[in-house]
């Protein structure tokens, strides 16, 4: 049997096989086994044949054969009378796709002359138009494959082949009249975009247009298992490229787009505004210029009377590039564009603040935005009449929406010529800014309406303080004296005026303080420092406490990098001369929380400069110094436990930013603090110190945070260790100091432990004499002592402890101190502020699922084994180790889970545990709710019991709050035929949650209750 | 302009000029005239969350005071309601108003019921959808509110044309549940009342 049968034998039935054959014929081919001379005359039989699948299968063979055929086995010669005879079978009303195919494999095996190329096309059209006469798809792709290929390398051919034949184009554009399907439109659009871009298309330009345009709008939508990717979108663009191709389009596709426009679909709207910028753009400023005020009078409504945002949006965008593209060309079109824009947008502002008012200023500034040249000329004619109306308005409120516009409008302008850092988009040119002529007449409006307004005219005010900001950051437009008139009036409204409602006017001039001071920090220091400073008494004797807002504001100027050092250096100052000046404590305490919010704003600043040690010696130093002594110069508030711990803050934050080499020093210091002492004398070294000896543990555990896990301790880690759990378990520490010392053992066993030692450091406490882990020893010290530890150890999700958890699991079942145990577990997991990365510490990125693994199936497992007393306690640790878990961990055993939280919800006093229970409930609703499906009747009783009160055992506003936000996502997450049965009942106890004593929860009642009422009606629609 | 507004083009109240509730409570917390800017930077669970001592906590706060429903709480309760015709809250078009809610006590002392009055401010006179507002509200009101109260809504006098027939058509009880059977008028309901929080 020869190939070509073979081939035929197997089309119908199994398409690799047949493929297979005609490789083979392609090898022998190659081989020289078979003469091209003979393939012909074999297939000559199959080409004459009566049956027109035959002829089809016949070429597509052939193609085959072809396509798998190496480079340079085919002669010139042989190519060329290929290319004939394939093009004399397009004769054939049959087989289109494989002539192609056989084509597109001959062009690829080498290059055509312009004469061949030429015929090619001409043959096409002659023989196969138009397309759409072939109904498979697959047939016509390939034919715009080969018009694709034609286009894309032989542009000169085709250009040429157009222009000698008039009637060319005609033909070439009904080509492809007719296409539906997306894979061959994405080729249509692609193959005519040349012509419309590189062709005179003179007349055709109609016709050329239609044939994209009548796709217009896209509305194709992909099957669901689209296998060939392309989406609407993809369609879109490139329609919108071919619209937008040709200048000579305008007078056919603005008036079409601007009827569509008119359209009710949203998407179409869209489109339409989006080919109208697309074509604006390409079309060029004299196209344009012809067409902008129509497209003004028609795109305007969409952003006078929004309909839809970001159609207001792309209508803006439209506006925005009418005026791009005219200012490339001359000045006339530009003017004549603006000029009824203006007119318009002046019209709306004599009746501000009105919705459309806010859109005329939305649309100026959005064309004013474009360039200096348009922004210069809205300027010219806007600024006058907006600061006459100013004059003449008679209410705020009118002023008010003068002023709105006019901020929007300088800002714009900013965004044209830049700030004082920045340059804009329009360059370096400042100087020609038409804003320079308003200047001063703005700066007086601002200035004296921030100023002399009441007090109560908030929005009014926030305009000005926005105008002021924009004004003073316009690059090279306010003088510094200017600038400073600016910063003065801010830092007395700061400083001076009496607080009002939400004091919204002075946290927007201390913000606004920041900014200037981003813009212009050294008139910041020298115009508001002093004012600030001048506020912040040595002493405060007359013990007022007006100080404070100033230090708020003070320090938030921290905020900008370019002041930090000086506003840190300030703080330091007031703090020392306060301390040496006997200042009260609250005073001195209010200095110190302001220097810590400063540094802490500062903290990526200090990072950067590890080797200074500037501010270790101004800071840190003295703190230490002032901490250990125990004579004059150790003031009295810091015997306080809460001044000493922002004091350790403080340290902490300068200290970790120390390099490696300075650290070591410092830590030999973590216990003496400076004093000269040794570190055998301190605690936790030593147990009979003075009250006040102990409370430097607070600031030695800041100390301890901020070292780099290479720093060398003071003493061996085993005696340390030991040390701070006998130290942390004498009855007569202050809570604030026993929870230091705890702490301390978190971080030394987390930081200063290798991965191999890790593993045994618990054994000296394990050990006898200490026996933690004893039931019979067990008490609360010691269960503290226990979590701590545990605390350094999971977060670095150690193997040890895996043979830790399960002593900890065992004691939830202790008679005495079960529930004490019960409780620690919501510390396991609570994120701390001093065991961070940035202190330095070693938190692997796993610890939560480790232990979550570790511990929940466990709780879970003796949960259901416990006896009824104990089941509380399993109950207790299982929401304190859920508490901090992220939910996504938790949402692979949340099966298991729902039952034991929907008994915790029946605890009596353990609310911390019903909130936590809650709150994962919330999260499995949110996530997974089909696992709560089955239990709906179940939930939804057991939250409306919480959520209600009750004058015996009822739930605190806290727990009230969130079950009636849990119940409010019950009938949006389950499903309508669970929830329905159990309306009646929820919306009827939920009045009584609406007459709650407290607001909290009555507000959370008001919100559950009306999604509850809501069930029943959307029950009503699907009927 | 779209003609099938009756009014296209309201003027509109600022955000922060409305009435909150906010405003009191920030004065009452804070005597000392700071904002609280300082209050965080000791985060509270260090020392306060002892999760050892737990008697302290449950009781932290307990309903110790009653706090009132009063005409702020009114106002939030409808003051997010969005207008029919644009997507603005009744609030900001100033439509409802602090002032002009009251809540009167209970007439004698055996009563339980107190009342809600609460009288709106249409946008123009001749606004033809101030019948759908005022429903709007009371339905608002009367989900929200427990049964205790009675609630009164009415348009504000001289501000409407025809403000005395629409007060009756919405003070008559078996107008409004016969209102409240109409399909269509409950979807326009459901969407004024969707935005309210």
């Amino acid at each position: 049997m020869s190939d070509i049968q073979q081939y035929l034998l197997d089309y119908d039935r199994n398409k690799t096989e047949a493929s297979a054959t005609a490789q083979k014929s392609a090898t022998r081919l190659t081989d020289g086994e078979l003469r091209l001379l003979k393939l012909i005359e074999e297939l000559g039989e199959y080409f004459n044949s009566e049956d027109g699948a035959v002829r089809v299968k016949a070429m597509s063979y052939l193609a085959e054969v072809l396509a798998f055929v190496p480079q340079k086995v085919l002669s010139l010669q042989q190519r060329n009378l290929l290319c004939d005879f394939i093009l004399s079978r397009t004769e054939d009303g049959d087989g289109v796709g494989s002539c192609a195919k056989g084509l597109i494999a001959l062009e690829e095996r080498g290059k055509w002359d312009h004469e061949r190329v030429q015929t090619i096309m001409e043959t096409l059209l002659a023989n196969t138009a138009p397309l759409r006469q072939y109904k498979q798809q697959s047939e016509r792709y390939p034919a715009l494959r080969l018009v694709d290929i034609l286009m894309a390398s032989y542009r000169d051919a085709l250009k040429a082949l157009h222009e000698a034949t008039p009637d060319f184009l005609p033909r070439f554009i009904a080509y492809f009249d007719g296409e539906k399907d997306p894979r061959n439109l994405m080729m249509v659009f692609s193959i005519l975009k040349v012509p419309m871009t590189e062709w005179s298309i003179g007349a055709d330009a109609q016709d050329l247009f239609d044939a994209v345009f009548n796709y217009f709008p896209i509305t194709f939508r992909p099957p669901p298992d689209d296998p060939y990717g392309i989406t609407a979108q993809d369609l879109k663009d490139r329609l919108r490229e071919c619209i937008a191709s040709a200048p000579e389009f305008a007078p056919y596709a603005f008036p079409a787009l601007l009827d569509k426009l008119d359209s009710t679909s949203m998407n179409t709207k869209r489109d339409v505004l989006q080919a109208i910028t697309a074509s604006v753009t390409q079309y060029g400023p004299r196209t344009i210029s012809l067409y902008s005020i129509t497209l003004w009078d028609s795109l305007k409504f969409e952003i006078l009377n929004v309909q839809d945002e970001d159609l207001a949006e792309e209508a803006l965008n439209g506006l925005a590039a009418i005026a791009t593209t005219l200012s490339k060309g001359t000045s006339g079109p530009l003017h004549a564009y603006l000029r009824p824009i203006i007119k318009e947008c002046n019209e709306h502002f004599e009746d501000a603040p009105t919705k459309q008012s806010q859109a005329a200023a939305r649309i100026l500034h959005g064309i004013a935005g474009v360039s200096s040249e348009v922004i210069n000329i809205v300027f010219a004619a806007v600024l006058p009449n907006l600061l006459t109306l100013y004059q003449t308005a008679d209410t705020m409120a009118k002023r008010r929406g003068l002023l709105e516009v006019f901020v929007q409008l300088i800002r714009a302008n900013v965004e044209v010529y830049g700030d004082w850092r920045t340059v804009g988009t329009a360059g370096e040119q400042s100087a020609n800014n038409a804003l320079i002529q308003f200047r001063d007449q703005a700066l007086q409006v601002l200035l004296s309406g921030l100023e002399t307004a009441p007090i109560n005219g908030v929005s009014f005010r926030l305009v000005c303080l926005d105008g002021l900001l924009q004004l003073s950051s316009a690059r090279g437009l306010l003088t510094d004296e200017d600038v400073g008139k600016i910063i003065q009036l801010l830092h007395t409204i700061v400083i001076h005026e009496e607080s009002f409602g939400k004091d919204e006017i002075k946290e927007a001039a201390i913000n606004g303080l920041v900014d200037i001071a981003h813009q212009k920090p050294q008139v910041v220091v020298d115009k508001a420092f002093p004012a600030f400073m001048a506020q912040l008494p040595d002493t405060d004797a007359d013990e007022s406490k007006g100080y404070l807002t100033v230090l708020e504001a003070f320090a938030k100027l921290a905020n900008e990098e370019q002041v930090f050092d000086t506003v840190i250096l300030r703080l330091k100052n007031k703090f020392t001369s306060a301390v040496t000046q006997n200042a009260s404590s609250a005073y001195i305490v209010a200095l110190l929380s302001a220097m810590l919010y400063a540094l802490t704003k500062g903290a990526t600043r200090l990072e950067q400069s590890p080797e200074s040690t500037t501010y270790y010696q101004d800071i840190v130093v003295p703190l230490f110094k002032r901490t250990s002594s125990t004579d004059s110069s150790h003031p009295k508030t810091f015997d306080d436990e809460t001044t000493l711990d922002l004091v350790g803050r403080i340290c902490n934050i300068i200290v970790r930013s120390q390099s490696a080499e300075h650290q070591h020093a410092i830590a030999q210091e973590v216990y003496t603090l400076l004093s000269g002492t040794s570190t055998s004398d301190t605690p936790p070294f030593k147990a009979s110190a003075p009250p006040e000896s102990d409370k430097t543990m607070i600031v030695s555990t800041h100390i301890l945070a901020s070292l780099r896990k290479e720093a060398r301790l003071p003493c061996e880690i085993e005696l340390l260790v030991s040390q701070l759990a006998e130290y942390a378990q004498q009855p007569q520490l202050s809570a604030p100091i026993r929870s230091a010392s705890l702490r301390q053992l978190s971080l030394v066993i987390n930081k200063f432990y290798s991965a191999s030692a890790l593993k045994t450091c618990l054994n000296p406490l394990i050990n006898a004499p200490f026996e933690i882990f004893n039931a019979e020893k067990l008490d609360p010290p010691r269960i503290r002592i226990i979590f701590a530890a545990l605390k350094g150890i999971l977060l670095r999700s150690s193997p040890v402890l895996a043979t830790l958890y399960p002593h900890l699991l065992s004691f939830l079942s202790h008679p005495k101190y079960g529930t004490t145990v019960a409780h620690g577990f919501s510390t396991l997991l609570q994120p701390d502020d001093l065991l961070t990365k940035q202190n330095h510490c070693q938190i692997s990125g796993l610890h939560r699922q480790k232990s979550f693994a570790l511990l929940v199936p466990n709780i879970t497992q003796a949960f259901r084994e416990a006896t009824p007393n104990n089941k509380s306690n399993y109950l207790i640790a299982l929401s304190g180790v859920l508490k901090w878990m992220p939910f996504d961990i938790v949402m692979e055993e949340v099966d298991h889970l729902v039952l034991p939280l929907l008994q915790s919800l029946d605890l009596k006093g353990e609310d911390l545990v019903k909130e936590a229970a809650i709150s994962t409930l919330i999260s499995t609703l949110e996530e997974k709710p089909q696992v709560i499906e089955e239990h709906a009747g179940s939930i939804i009783s057991r939250l409306l019991a919480n959520s209600i009160r009750n004058k015996e055992a009822g739930a605190p506003p806290r727990v009230r709050a969130a079950a009636l936000k849990c119940l409010m996502l019950v009938p949006e997450k389950l499903k309508l035929e669970s929830v329905l049965p159990y309306r009646r009942q929820v919306c009827k106890n939920l009045t009584a949650a609406l007459d709650d004593p407290k607001r909290e929860v009555r507000y959370a009642a008001v919100k559950c209750r009306s999604r509850w009422l809501e069930v029943d009606e959307v029950g009503d629609d699907d009927e | 302009m779209d003609p099938n507004k009756d009014n296209a083009n309201p003027t509109i109240l600022n955000p922060s000029d409305l009435p909150s509730r906010r405003r009191e409570s920030t004065v009452k917390r804070r005597n000392d005239g700071a904002s609280g800017l300082f209050d965080d930077l000791i985060p509270r669970y260090n020392y306060l969350n002892d999760p050892f001592e737990q008697s302290e906590l449950s009781s932290d706060s307990e309903d110790g005071e009653f706090e009132h429903i009063d005409e702020q709480e009114v106002y939030d309760l409808i003051s997010s309601i969005s207008d029919p015709e644009h997507p603005l809250s009744l609030g900001s078009l100033a439509v409802v108003n602090l002032p002009d809610i009251r809540i009167q006590p209970p007439t004698s002392p055996f009563s339980s019921i107190s009342t809600v009055v609460v009288e709106i401010t249409p946008t123009i006179t001749h606004c033809s959808l101030a019948t759908v507002i005022g429903l709007g509200v009371r339905v608002r009101l009367e989900q929200a509110l427990p049964p205790r109260f009675r609630v009164d809504v009415r348009i504000k006098k001289g501000t409407h044309s025809t403000d005395e027939a629409v007060n009756k058509q919405l003070g008559d009880k078996e107008r409004v549940a016969a209102a409240l059977e109409n399909a269509t008028l409950m979807g326009v309901l459901r969407k004024m009342l969707s935005t309210c929080e």
